[in-house]
């Protein structure tokens, strides 16, 4: 008879509902706690529709977002949308994003930013008190950046290579956040059109977006054969001239130089290869520096895992860039030497973030300690009067840096970058706008450009890293990363507009 | 026919007839703030519901489980009380010009459903229809399936329903039970022949073809509606069942083995080459990786459970809408067990499961006292569909396995849900009547 089978069953069937209960239990009881604080559930979202919110200045200290309560309902007002991926939203409709979401109780003044304060203020339980928050961005720089990226998608990184503190971080296209954060029963039809845009208005390029950096990512693999001693500035390769006309051969896979523009090939070095951006050598580098210590290079300087802006627990996330097909969450192995010689000129399966390529620059600025960034200066007791009070309740900073090169190989590369704009070979390829600042400002630049070769009939997109000051023994103020999403060459949209921002950061620094 | 007395059921049900109403004064106050009667007529009219079915058990001298009545009764209770706390506009019927709210409905699908209960737990005498016409029912089944692939519509995603002027229906829910009729009898013709016959390859035994040939014929009408369908909750389902039915018909865990091996490679192929099927995957992996796209109605569920916490946030107190919106789509249907858990919390949560453990308890019990195989692989077949069923919706709902679009059973919304539920109900205790009647033969009285 079945009896014995079904006595069996109802074991399985008893197992079963016990492993449904552990589930139920798993949400309701240990995960609960981590829910409960997150920005977009509903429990959170209605329990800030009534309370005041602080708001939010740039560094000049001039308001970017405020809040009201109408009819009991707490509204943002956004006055920039040059700022919109880096603020983010605050929706009573869709939960909050960015700086809105990682620093959102203490914008409430559900945390008190002081922690033997939150303590007392637990014991005596308070109300809760709106905080301002002040960026270490700049709007006049953060305008012109927008304003240079003009109608093009892409992304502008500006950060002091000293300390980390982000300067300006636009993503192109962006978005009135104003009519999401506003009255919640219209906020719908506003979202939906945001969400359905093919121009993808919602994604944070600067962060979250991945390209293929093309010769940009020179300068990282000149770093770091430098570093490790597989190179000095005056290493060369003898077959690289012959191979720049017939193709270097790896692996029975023949690489070829992108058209050098009429510049007939001779025995370079460093400081000409990287003015002229030849493929060749780097190629040679690459396969010099070996596969393992390219990798754990590239891991120092960031790549392969999702970065951080600003301290971990209220960190703006940044996409992993990685240089091979990612394995488990880092860089998987390179699939032989053609693949090696490929990313060391960034072709490839090299996808990066520009907030990872600005870092890159600002490592080599930095003389080889590359800073961690951040975007909140500091918290503020919560002003209605248009600018940020006198009262600071708690500075965020930079979290020091992390020496990823030494500062002979940094200086070596920079010396490099400085020929590959103001060099006589640099010039012809970079160098014709105003990346050189010759006319902008009395200051030189230092940088490299990067034309991502993206295959088929689509146009590549335009790339520069760089900083300035960069001449002689001057103190770089500022490190960025440009792209323009299919802007063509690396020297034609990209370079002048790093230029400009970078020229216009020295004019407002030194007070012009 | 006697009166049967039914007293360990009437003892049972006493509570549920004291705290259905109370559950809907409580909502009632916690929703208005002050008690004004609100639809506490619906409560009542459960609670005449329940002690309806009992006395006319009683009258007409039922001596089936006493236990079963009371599980479903506490179920259906919970989930009268959480569907007349929702939105009433969510759902409902306008038929011979009353509108009805959503409880209002679901509480007329419940009488529909009793009526039927009763008619299969009293009338059906001789199961003879059952198990000699198992090629029509399994016939009647594929025409189910047929007309569902031909002319069911979609709702969220799935095309699961067929309308038919008044009221739209869900063919799979009665497919189901179809199924397990035919299952049932053809194992219960088969098994004896056959147990000793058996293939070994390694250390898989592959069943003979007589089972085998079924099982694949099954299979392919689970990958039909996992992939013309998109509903891959049912296809889990009618599989599961049919593995329980051929574990307890042979008690060969290696059928069972060979049964989920076949499963997960046909679900592997379908995620490789069917997209609505990666997605669900995708989202039920990481739904916080789009917790305002793909991921809404999962991290919402999820967002739910915790604010429920151990001891919930009191009925009537959830956070159901936000801003004029739903904090989570289809909750009466999909979601109802995620509301119920957020305003009873853990316990409530248990307890409702304990509810469905108990009637899937008392269903093996009735299996395993069966008097003829046939009987009992149709009282494990439908149990163990009711028991799945449960499990898969609220281990969907808690992120244990991917998010499915079916019912839980007596508590969420929807007709065609009650009433199959409450005919596989009827099924099981007219069941368990016959091998009380056989028992007292077989003693002699």
């Amino acid at each position: 008879m079945i009896a014995t089978n079904v006595r069996r069953l109802g074991l399985y069937l008893m197992l079963s509902f016990a492993i449904v209960s552990g589930s139920i239990a798993w949400w309701q009881v240990v995960e609960a706690p981590q829910l409960a604080t997150r920005g977009d559930n509903p429990q959170v979202i209605a329990a800030r529709r009534s309370l005041p919110r602080g708001t939010i200045f740039d560094a000049s200290g001039q308001v970017l977002a405020s809040s009201e309560v109408i009819d009991g309902l707490s509204r943002r007002t956004y006055t920039d949308t040059a700022f919109t991926h880096v603020i983010g939203y605050s929706s009573l409709r869709f939960g909050s994003t960015g700086i809105e979401r990682s620093y959102e109780d203490i914008l409430v003044g559900q945390t008190d930013p002081n922690p033997i304060r939150e303590l007392v203020g637990d014991v005596l339980n308070r109300q809760p008190e709106p905080r301002d928050l002040v960026l270490t961005l700049d709007r006049r720089l953060q305008d012109f950046a927008a304003a240079e990226l003009g109608g093009d998608a892409g992304a502008v990184v500006a950060l002091d290579p000293a300390t980390g503190a982000i300067l300006a971080m636009v993503s192109t296209p962006t978005f009135d956040a104003t009519p999401i954060s506003g009255d919640p029963d219209v906020a719908q039809e506003p979202m939906d059109a945001l969400r359905n845009n093919a121009a993808e208005p919602l994604l944070p390029r600067a962060r979250q977006g991945l390209y293929v950096p093309g010769s940009i990512m020179k300068v990282f693999t000149a770093a770091a054969a430098l570093d490790a001693g597989a190179i000095t500035p005056d290493t060369t390769f003898p077959d690289q001239p012959r191979e720049e006309s017939e193709g270097f051969v790896v692996d029975g896979f023949t690489i070829r130089e992108h058209d050098l523009g009429g510049i007939a090939p001779a025995l370079w070095p460093l400081s000409p290869a990287l003015q002229v951006s030849s493929n060749i050598f780097f190629a040679h580098v690459g396969l010099a520096l070996g596969a393992e210590p390219f990798l754990a290079y590239a891991r120092q300087f960031g790549f392969c895992a999702p970065m951080e802006i600003g301290p971990s627990d209220r960190a703006l996330g940044v996409a992993a860039s990685y240089l091979t097909a990612p394995l488990e969450g880092d860089c998987g192995p390179f699939t032989g030497d053609v693949e090696l010689a490929s990313a060391s000129f960034g072709q490839a399966a090299t996808q990066v973030t520009p907030v990872q390529m600005a870092l890159l620059a600002a490592a080599i600025a930095g003389d080889g300690v590359m800073p961690r960034p951040y975007v909140v200066r500091d918290v503020r007791a919560h002003s209605d009067a248009g600018t940020p009070s006198e009262t600071v309740l708690d500075t965020f900073g930079s979290g020091g840096g992390s020496r990823v090169v030494s500062t002979e190989a940094a200086r070596a590369t920079r010396i490099a970058m400085v020929d590959a704009v103001n060099g006589e070979l640099g010039r012809l390829f970079a160098g014709q706008g105003d990346i050189t600042l010759y006319g902008i400002s009395n200051q030189r630049a230092a940088g490299k450009t990067g034309t991502a070769q993206l295959g088929g009939e689509q146009a590549p997109h335009s790339w520069f890293i760089g900083f300035a000051p960069a001449q002689d023994e001057a103190v770089p103020q500022i490190a960025v990363a440009v792209l323009v999403e299919s802007g063509g060459s690396g020297s034609g949209r990209a370079a002048p507009i790093a230029g400009r921002v970078m020229a216009e950061w020295l004019r407002l620094a030194s007070g012009g | 026919m006697r009166i049967a007395w039914r007293g360990a059921e009437l003892r049972l049900l006493l509570p549920i007839f004291l705290l259905v109403p109370l559950g809907f004064a409580i909502t009632n106050v916690a929703l208005t703030g002050v008690f004004d009667g609100g639809p506490l007529h619906l409560a009542i009219g459960y609670v005449a519901l329940l002690v309806g079915a009992h006395l006319l058990l009683v009258v007409l001298g039922h001596r089936g489980d006493q236990l079963i009545l009371p599980a479903v009764g506490a179920m259906g209770g919970i989930g009268m009380i959480m569907l007349n706390r929702l939105p009433q506009d969510l759902a409902g019927t306008s038929a011979f010009g009353i509108e009805l709210g959503m409880a209002a409905t679901q509480l007329l699908w419940f009488g529909v459903g009793m009526i039927a209960m009763l008619v299969i737990a009293v009338g059906l005498r001789d199961d003879g229809i059952l198990r000699h016409y198992k090629y029509s029912w399994a016939a009647a089944g594929i025409l189910l399936l047929g007309a569902t692939l031909l002319l069911g519509y979609e709702v969220n995603g799935a095309r699961l329903w067929i309308d038919l002027g008044p009221v739209s229906v869900q063919p799979g829910e009665f497919l189901k039970i179809v199924l397990v009729i035919f299952i049932a009898g053809y194992l219960a013709e088969t098994r004896t022949l056959l147990t000793s016959a058996r293939l070994r390859i390694g250390f898989l035994s592959i069943p003979p073809l007589p089972y085998f040939l079924p099982m694949l014929a099954l299979f392919a009408v689970v990958m039909l509606i996992v992939v013309r369908l998109n509903d891959l909750g049912t296809a889990l389902l009618f599989f599961g069942t049919f593995l329980t039915m051929l574990f307890v018909a042979t008690g060969r865990r290696s059928y069972v083995l060979i049964g989920l091996i076949l499963f997960v490679v046909g679900f592997t192929v379908a995620y490789q080459f069917f997209g609505h099927v990666q997605t669900r995957v995708d989202i039920w992996l990481d739904p916080f990786a789009d917790p305002l796209g793909a991921g809404f109605q999962p991290v919402r569920a999820l967002y739910a459970l915790g604010r429920g916490g151990i001891f919930g946030e009191g009925l009537g107190q959830g956070l159901v809408t936000l801003g004029g919106g739903l904090t989570i789509p289809y909750v009466h249907t999909d979601f109802i067990f995620t509301a119920v858990a957020e305003e009873l919390g853990l316990l409530g949560a248990f307890a409702l499961l304990g509810f469905a453990a108990v009637l899937v308890f008392r269903g093996l019990r009735i299996a395993a006292l069966a008097r003829d195989d046939f009987s009992g692989l149709l009282a494990v077949g439908l149990t163990a569909s009711l028991g799945l069923q449960t499990l898969i919706i609220i281990g969907g709902n808690t992120k244990l396995i991917p998010l499915t679009g079916i019912t839980l059973p007596f508590v969420s919304y929807g007709g065609s849900s009650v009433l199959a539920s409450f005919i596989m109900i009827g099924l099981l205790l007219a069941i368990s009547h016959k091998s009380a009647i056989g028992a007292d033969v077989d003693a002699g009285s």
